[in-house]
């Protein structure tokens, strides 16, 4: 057997690359282990109509469940902030094209799949992949598993979109295990009863709660929410937080989720002699907020782009695919960075911290944030202002 | 490391924390290969528990 691409994983990563490719007339081969794809849902489904956007794909209400209007954050001793009524993320509540929206994962993901399967990939399911085939330093090709019978198949390029765990980055030698601080591990149920406001989205802090992330409850239309979080701590597990937090609430789940998601920024490289990165196993996930849906499909839309021209051009050497890697970092990179370094300052912040913060917000609300009022604030907490002095 | 297949929900986060790569996720299990020094990696990260080093059940 043998393909101009095989892709390994077939979630948003995967399809994308493959829908692109197949469009530009490229033979391509998708593998998902699982036996369905867009299953078990591992994600809290939060996203922005940007992601529709660079997909060129009119929003539907068929995977779409709400539209967000305003968000609330909860500091650790239960003060409140109403972050639209504040100014902040303003873009995401009133901008049409970066409003944010909750999507049904399991649809959303299997409509990618379907689109990419009607532009001409061939898709295999409860297939993993082993092995990558190696020859002369160049990778040609995938060793998979489907029912017990392992086969080779051949390809020029192959895209690595396997998630998390990208066993295929480890394979390749772009990436190497990961430090447990960087991985943020996560538990989340869709709960059914809980009474909160279907456009809106909630946040909660404090090491009682989440420590080392935080909790997320994102309505699913009318009738359920994502009730999520992560942390990174060893304490405890993920389990255990959400169990905690869920006991005191009037609401029963439909469904368990976990999973881990990696928060230490890009890799290295993404690509070399014969293959591409892309996706969490590329790291392309935002180190604070976790989302990693847009920029997924972002990166493996240029990926896909990248993969037609090498084919053409017959030459799949990391010369010629360095350039996925250069155009999606110039997107996307230094977004990552910031994102990363703000990530480790909030790191060393204490629920004490986080507390003053929120009564900061709360009580200067009336002085619009004045600079004399924010000076102040930082002159009763020096422990802050070495913070922020970091982020800077 | 114990792993108790009947806690896992198969979510591939400990796969990516093993040091030594020991650890594979096949559809519905993880499968542990021989080399294992009880490093605790991916205890830490494993939402439902279903990792424990033999010493600290
Ligand atoms: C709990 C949680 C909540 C999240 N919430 C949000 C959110 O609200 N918003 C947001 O934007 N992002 C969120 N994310 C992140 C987001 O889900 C990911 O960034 C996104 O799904 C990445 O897509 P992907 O295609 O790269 O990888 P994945 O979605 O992980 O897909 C990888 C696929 O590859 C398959 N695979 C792996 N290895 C093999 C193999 N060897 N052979 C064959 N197939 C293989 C897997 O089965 C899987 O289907 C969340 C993540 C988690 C864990
Ligand atoms: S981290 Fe835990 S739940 Fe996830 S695959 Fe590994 S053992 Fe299973
Ligand atoms: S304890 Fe350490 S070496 Fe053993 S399986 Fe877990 S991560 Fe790998």
């Amino acid at each position: 057997m043998k393909y101009d691409m095989i892709v390994v994983g077939g979630r948003i990563g995967g399809s994308v690359s493959s829908l692109i490719a197949s469009q530009n007339d490229l033979d391509v081969l998708m593998i998902e282990k699982r036996q369905e794809i867009g299953t078990p849902v591992q994600c809290a489904e939060g996203t922005t109509y940007q992601t529709f956007e660079t997909l060129d794909m009119k929003p539907s209400k068929k995977y779409i469940c709400s539209d967000i209007e305003g968000a609330m954050v909860h500091a650790p001793d239960g003060r409140s902030i109403d972050l639209f009524e504040y100014g902040l993320m303003l873009e995401n509540f009133t901008n049409e094209k970066t409003k944010g929206c909750i999507l049904d994962r399991k649809i959303f993901d299997k409509h990618l799949a379907i689109q990419s399967a009607k532009a001409g990939t061939e898709i295999m399911v409860k297939t993993t992949v082993k092995d990558l085939i190696i020859k002369d330093g160049r990778i040609c090709g995938v060793v998979a598993k489907h029912l017990g019978k392992t086969m080779e198949i051949h390809s020029d390029i192959v895209i690595a979109a396997d998630g998390v765990e990208s066993n295929m980055t480890r394979l390749a030698g772009l990436d190497n295990p990961k430090n447990p601080k960087d991985i943020c591990s996560c538990a989340q149920y869709e709960l059914v009863g809980l009474d909160v406001d279907p456009h809106w989205l909630h946040f909660y802090f404090g090491r009682e709660i989440a420590p080392g992330g935080y909790l997320w409850i994102f309505p699913k239309g009318k009738e359920s929410v994502n009730l999520g979080l992560g942390i990174r701590s060893p304490e405890n597990t993920a389990y255990h937080y959400l169990k905690k937090f869920t006991a005191k609430l009037d609401a029963t789940p439909v469904e368990l989720n976990i999973g881990g998601v990696p928060l230490s920024g890009p890799i290295d490289k993404t690509y070399t002699d014969g293959l591409l990165v892309v996706g969490d196993a590329a790291g392309q996930v935002d180190p604070i907020t976790g989302g990693g849906i847009h920029i997924t499909a972002s990166c493996a839309k240029i990926a896909g782009e990248v993969a037609a021209r090498a084919i053409k051009m017959e030459d799949t050497s990391a010369k010629t695919l360095q350039e996925y890697d250069i155009l999606w970092r110039k997107e996307f990179e230094e977004g990552l960075k910031t994102s990363l370094k703000y990530r480790k300052a909030a790191d060393k912040l204490s629920d004490k911290d986080m507390n003053a913060l929120a009564e900061y917000f709360v009580t200067n609300h009336s002085e619009n944030f004045s600079k004399l009022g924010a000076i102040k604030f930082l002159g009763k907490h020096p422990h802050l202002l070495k913070l922020i002095k970091e982020f800077l | 490391m114990e792993y108790k297949a009947d806690k896992c929900g198969y979510c591939g986060a400990c796969v990516a924390v093993c040091p030594h790569e020991l650890l594979k996720q096949v559809e519905n299990q993880i499968i542990i290969t021989e080399g294992c020094d009880d490093c605790g990696k991916c205890t830490i990260v494993c939402p439902l528990g279903a990792l424990n080093s033999e010493e600290c059940p």
